[in-house]
């Protein structure tokens, strides 16, 4: 007994550790600053802030090394709900949402805020409708929970191959935004820098799986959080006098429109949009008012938009492999609800930092009578943030003619207020830390999967490998191949944000919900929910706008709008006309259904364990000299 | 009649509680987009209502939504295992 307790006991000094690692990154970047007046070159200082807090991820991660398989691919069981919270929000948001979604705003304005809504409603669902059981199926992976509740292999190797897709979306498109970022600030090649990237959440992962990913994910979260917010809250001062960004960026939208109407941005319906309803990666110029509702898309482009992430999200592998980290299954659901919260504070933070920076642009342009470019907009374009063309030819600056990059507006805050060099690169380190804590999250995802559910399931003996062991394989051949892809191929990310999603959601989440919410589901419900949501969702992607249903705009998300539904069917008409359900397998439902107890996979762990050492103990005790 | 009253009565409350739960967040983000062009002509904190609604006030919702819907369902997690003691 007292090895369970001593496990499920939370270190009750996290909260120093933590607050002493806060205040370590708050000094270092006043030490920075001030080292930046003295006259540090910009060089050193993005060396220092990028890589100080780099090398500290790696250090919690080798302090929390483990090889105890309990600790590699659960953290212990033991995670207090508000750090798990922390973790969720961090890999829900990750580096593509940092950049891209802010990124958006500042093109879509009102029409963005579906992203932020679907993020955290998904967060919710998940926790509403999967969280809790998984937590009391205790499997290390959902794959393995499907396993387990249709008591096949065969169904646990296709739900992994199933989940690889979106995960291997969002971990290449999180290596490359993290990447893109070292690129940028210090004397690295693109291809140098994703190597880099690789390996640093290649060793964080292996040297403690989950155990490493939630304490290191935890400090990742905190320096997100204090370099998203330290230069926002610096500009609301400077433009509002109020430090509360989120309040106070609703009395600049006033002046913002006039300045877009000088500008020449008047309010049009979506259809006379010129671009495509997500702005893409490269460079373009403004072209919808911030405030104006359902400009860039129609309202059912927003919900259309809205429900696949909130499907999406619900049912993304890398958020449900935290499920079982918790000490309870009411602390479970606690974290999902920090998460939620956690995930909704950058939600709604988001759209004043897109407004300050748009506003900031169209105010420099309406008061710039000479017809120059704003001195900040040549400094953005030395990170190749910035595009500008005399189209009219009129030799001034026009705000149609300064195009750009999506990905860049985070980083244009802290340049378009004209703050101090650390400034952006505390801020490019909140995306960084955000994007590795992501990163290693999917990379984990993927290749605990691939070693638990599909090569033990060929292999359950473990003959080959040890678990762990097998493991670091998966881990450092997935890492690679994440790398190779993305020496050849091209991840924009605002496509990855929705695309994982929404391949999760057709392909996942009718599955999951016929898993956990019907006891008459069977093995080949399961398998049709999934192939044929997958199916359907590929179809609609293919054929788009040219189907008779068809949808000319967020093809992705519409697609798996119409592959949920039909994998939710194709289940249930699969169960009902296929055998019906075994013994076993509505034992297990209703063991999961049950609040009570202990996760079952721990009890069905703890009787092997018993019956190793009651078979060990009634051995014949070796003679002497045997 | 089922053998396990307190378990069935669990399965019901928690039903129920899923149902409320989705209902509330799906309405309030429904009717937000619903009505957002109309809300835009009311001001809230120098605020666009509709805009402000959909950048906060639903988040403010869903997340209230989602620690409600945590501690309810610890309560009736709760009384299930107290009815199964008695």
């Amino acid at each position: 007994m007292q090895p369970q307790a001593r496990m499920r006991q939370a270190n009750p000094h996290l909260g120093v550790y933590y607050g002493i690692l806060t205040s370590a990154f708050i000094s270092l970047g006043l030490c920075l600053a001030m080292f930046e007046q003295l006259g540090w070159r910009q060089s050193s200082l993005a060396f220092a802030m990028l890589l100080g807090p780099v090398a500290g991820y790696l250090a919690i991660a080798a302090a929390a090394r483990t090889f105890d398989v309990a600790d590699f691919f659960v953290s212990g069981r033991r995670v207090p709900p508000v750090y798990n919270g922390a973790v969720l929000a961090a890999v829900a948001v990750g580096g593509i949402g940092f950049f891209a979604y802010s990124g958006a705003l500042f093109f879509l304005g009102f029409d963005g805020l579906a992203i932020g809504l679907g993020w955290t409603a998904g967060l919710i669902l998940s926790g509403l409708l999967f969280v809790p059981y998984l937590r009391k199926a205790g499997t290390y992976t959902v794959p393995g929970f499907l396993g387990q509740r249709f008591r096949s292999r065969i169904l646990r190797a296709v739900a992994s191959l199933m989940q690889l897709p979106p995960t291997a979306l969002l971990l290449a498109a999180e290596i490359k935004v993290a990447a893109l970022i070292l690129a940028l600030f210090l004397p690295l090649s693109y291809s140098l820098a994703v190597a880099g990237v690789a390996l640093a959440i290649t060793t964080i992962t292996f040297i403690g799986g989950m155990r490493s990913l939630t304490w290191s994910g935890s400090a990742q979260f905190i320096v997100g959080v204090v370099g998203f917010a330290v230069p926002l809250i610096v500009v609301s001062v400077l433009l509002t006098n109020l430090p509360a960004p989120q309040l106070t960026y609703g009395e600049i939208l006033t002046p913002l429109q006039r300045s877009e109407v000088t500008a020449g941005l008047a309010p049009a319906p979506p259809e006379q949009q010129p671009d495509a309803v997500l702005p893409a990666e490269a460079p373009r110029a403004s072209t919808k008012p911030f405030a104006q509702a359902f400009g860039a898309m129609s309202a059912t482009d927003f919900v259309v938009l809205f429900f696949c992430l909130t499907v999406g999200i619900a049912a993304l592998p890398s958020l449900l492999a935290r499920s079982g980290v918790t000490a309870s299954l009411a602390d479970q659901r606690r974290s999902v609800a920090w998460g939620a919260l956690f995930v909704a504070l950058f939600a709604a933070s988001a759209p004043a930092l897109a407004a300050f920076v748009k506003f900031m642009l169209f105010q420099d342009l309406a008061q710039n009578h000479s017809g120059t470019m704003p001195a900040w907009l040549g400094q953005l374009g030395g990170y190749r943030f910035f595009a500008f063309r005399d189209a009219n030819g009129n030799g001034s600056v026009d705000a149609s003619e300064i195009a750009l990059a999506r990905d860049g507006i985070a980083l244009a805050l802290p340049i378009a207020a004209r703050l101090p060099f650390v400034c952006t690169v505390l801020m490019a380190t909140a995306g960084l830390g955000l994007a590795l804590a992501a990163a290693a999250s999917h990379l984990f995802t993927l290749a605990s999967s691939l070693a638990d559910d599909v090569i033990r399931a060929a292999d359950p003996r473990n003959a080959m490998l040890p678990r762990v062991m097998m493991v670091w394989v998966t881990l450092a051949a997935t890492a690679l191949s994440a790398s190779v892809f993305l020496a050849f191929a091209n991840i924009d990310a605002i496509q990855a944000l929705v695309a994982a999603p929404a391949l999760a959601g057709a392909v996942l989440f009718p599955a999951l919900v016929l898993a956990i919410w019907w006891k008459g589901c069977t093995i080949w419900g399961a398998i049709a929910a999934m192939l044929l949501g997958f199916l359907t969702f590929t179809i609609v992607l293919i054929f788009g706008g040219s189907l008779p249903f068809g949808h000319d705009h967020l093809t992705t998300a519409f697609a798996a709008l119409i592959g949920a539904p039909v994998g939710l069917m194709s289940g249930v008409a699969a169960s009902l006309i296929g055998p019906k359900p075994s013994a076993a397998e509505i034992a297990y439902f209703d063991e999961v259904r049950d609040s009570r107890g202990d996760a079952l996979y721990d009890r069905a762990r703890k009787r092997v364990t018993a019956a190793a050492t009651a078979a060990a103990a009634s051995a014949p005790t070796p003679a002497p000299g045997q | 009649m089922s053998e396990q009253p307190g378990r069935d009565r669990h399965q019901r409350q928690t039903l129920i509680l899923l149902i409320v739960s989705l209902v509330a967040i799906l309405t309030a983000v429904g009717i937000s987009i619903l009505f957002a062009t109309q809300f835009d002509r009311i001001v809230f904190l120098h605020f666009p209502l509709g805009f402000y609604i959909l950048a906060q006030g639903v988040l403010i919702v869903m997340v209230a939504i989602a620690f409600w819907a945590a501690n309810a369902q610890e309560h009736i997690d709760n009384t299930l295992a107290e009815s199964e003691e008695d």
